[in-house]
């Protein structure tokens, strides 16, 4: 499978402390990989490496096909990124700023500037000078920056920071958009789960510098399959009714009160039956489904719930 | 190149420092003239007093330069590298090296015009006021090349030791530190106790140029292996 971004066995250390170790990431083209972990997990950290502000101590990065060196410029010119935050001239006006972006990579298309704030609803505010834009704003110009010059890759750390709810939901379809219109592989940070969940085709899970998990949203839905949560107060008792009565084995007791019962074959209305027929007294039952919440605060040992 | 000097004037808002370089000019114009003024009013028609309109347009010149160009590597580097917008200049597909060289040379090449430009405005004011015989008697001969080229390495030597403040400025990832520094080179220079002054002073200058081209060479090296913080 060609990946577009790789990094194999990551590791940054600065001042004997060790900020990452060992991240693998694979990112395939044309993906959105959501990269994901509490604060303070490392996300930052691995993405300053990968745009190449930030040396690895070992490991490598792999972008288009190529080793990252301490030299590779040309490698820039197809990428677009946001880390921490966006930052600008702040007495030009957003259009300068684009502009300005525009020489610096030797992109040269008319009107690219004029689309990029009109894809972000910056155009109302393009003559005002940055220095009078909002946090939200702000983080828009940056990604309109981000995007202008048509990147095959778009890093971006967090980029949603200080937005608001319908910020955060245009901005997600942009993505999106992005993606499918235009190919763009997008890889994008964040600790906000729902930010993610929604867009992304593959999450990549940090925690404390460690690559967690990589996995295809698709396998966490096949994986997280819905369950049957039975709420008793004779928890041996139903989990003999649905070893011995149901021959039922994929189930698992979750402590004193609580059974989830991972077998999809069976219904709510057979093991109520069930439980009913043997005198097993239910207080709840009902379906759920694991979420990537779930997913996520189990492997990170539940760290950080940030939605 | 000269385009990237072109786009950190640009985005540096160069219109500024121009205009802040006139204030400048017109508050030490007075000065001078102010000392001119004095000198005649005196009759210090003397080589020594002479020699003293001479050092004065010098010293006031060399003086508000050294700090104005510490003043703007602060603003163009060190300050770039606080407010994050260096991140943002090393995302671009353009060597380090040279986006710092040219960040440089932005301000050397404005502060060495400026000074030039400053010095030979204020001779001609000074000849036009007392005349061109009298300014000749002074050592500053308008229509002779020596006074200009004179002028010209001055110049370049009084803009090229204020890069000394530049480390400074790096080393303590401080923009004050950098203008302090400017500072501190302007009394090496410019100051003098009794008599005595380093200002004329070959090899002390020689020693300056060093530092500068030291201290120009060391925020250069290993630039493209550094993180940039």
């Amino acid at each position: 499978m060609p990946y577009i971004l790789q990094t194999n066995h990551l590791t940054k250390i600065i001042d004997g402390k060790e900020l990452v170790k060992n991240v693998n990431i694979h990112v395939k083209k044309g993906e959105i990989y959501g990269f994901l972990g509490p604060n303070g997990a490392g996300k930052t950290t691995v993405m300053k490496m990968i745009t190449n502000l930030w040396k690895p101590t070992e490991g490598a990065v792999e972008l288009f096909g190529e080793t990252l060196t301490p030299t590779s410029y040309e490698v820039l010119k197809r990428m677009g990124s946001i880390i921490e935050f966006p930052t600008f001239y702040d007495h030009l006006s957003g259009k300068e700023n684009l502009q300005l972006h525009c020489e610096y990579m030797g992109y040269y298309n008319p009107g690219s500037v004029e689309k990029a704030l009109e894809m972000l609803e910056l155009t109302g505010a393009a003559g005002k000078t940055v220095k009078n834009y909002s946090l939200g704003m702000k983080q828009r110009l940056g990604i309109a920056r981000a995007i202008l010059c048509r990147p095959e890759l778009l890093v971006l750390d967090e980029p949603t920071n200080g937005l608001d709810p319908a910020g955060m939901k245009q901005l997600r379809d942009l993505f999106k958009m992005l993606c499918t219109e235009y190919g763009i592989t997008i890889i994008i940070s964040s600790h906000i789960l729902s930010e993610v969940e929604s867009i992304a085709d593959t999450i990549g899970i940090i925690s404390h510098g460690s690559m967690v998990k990589e996995i295809s949203m698709k396998e966490i839905s096949e994986m997280n399959t819905a369950y049957i949560q039975l709420t008793t107060a004779d928890t041996k008792k139903a989990a003999y009714v649905l070893a011995d009565k149901l021959e039922l084995n994929n189930f698992r007791v979750i402590d004193e009160h609580d059974i989830r019962i991972y077998d999809s074959r069976i219904s709510t209305n057979d093991i109520s039956k069930a439980m009913m027929h043997n005198d097993v007294e239910i207080s709840a039952i009902g379906k759920k489904a694991e979420s990537l919440e779930d997913y996520f605060l189990k492997l990170t040992n539940g760290e950080e719930k940030s939605c | 190149m000269l385009k990237l000097i072109r786009l950190e004037w640009k985005k540096n808002n160069i219109i500024k420092y121009v205009r802040n370089v006139f204030i400048m000019v017109f508050v030490l114009l007075s000065l001078i003239l102010a000392t001119a003024g004095e000198l005649a009013s005196k009759e210090v028609g003397t080589a020594y007093g002479k020699s003293m309109l001479k050092a004065g347009v010098e010293m006031f010149t060399n003086m508000s330069f050294i700090v104005f160009t510490s003043t703007m590597l602060a603003s163009f580097i060190v300050g770039a590298y606080k407010n994050k917008t260096m991140n943002l200049m090393f995302s671009y597909p353009i060597n380090r090296k040279k986006i710092l060289l040219c960040q440089m040379l932005a301000v050397w090449i404005f502060n060495f015009t400026a000074l030039v430009l400053t010095k030979i405005l204020f001779y001609a004011v000074l000849a036009t006021v007392r005349g061109f015989a009298d300014m000749a008697a002074s050592g500053i001969v308008l229509n002779s090349g020596m006074f200009y080229a004179e002028i010209f390495v001055n110049s370049a030597v009084m803009v090229s030791v204020s890069f000394i403040a530049l480390l400074a400025g790096l080393k303590m990832k401080s923009s004050k530190a950098a203008i302090i520094a400017g500072v501190i080179i302007v009394i090496l220079t410019q100051g003098n106790i009794g008599q005595y002054t380093l200002a004329d002073n070959v090899p002390f200058l020689m020693i300056l140029m060093f530092l500068s081209a030291v201290s120009v060479f060391l925020s250069l090296y290993r630039l493209e292996t550094r993180d940039v913080l």
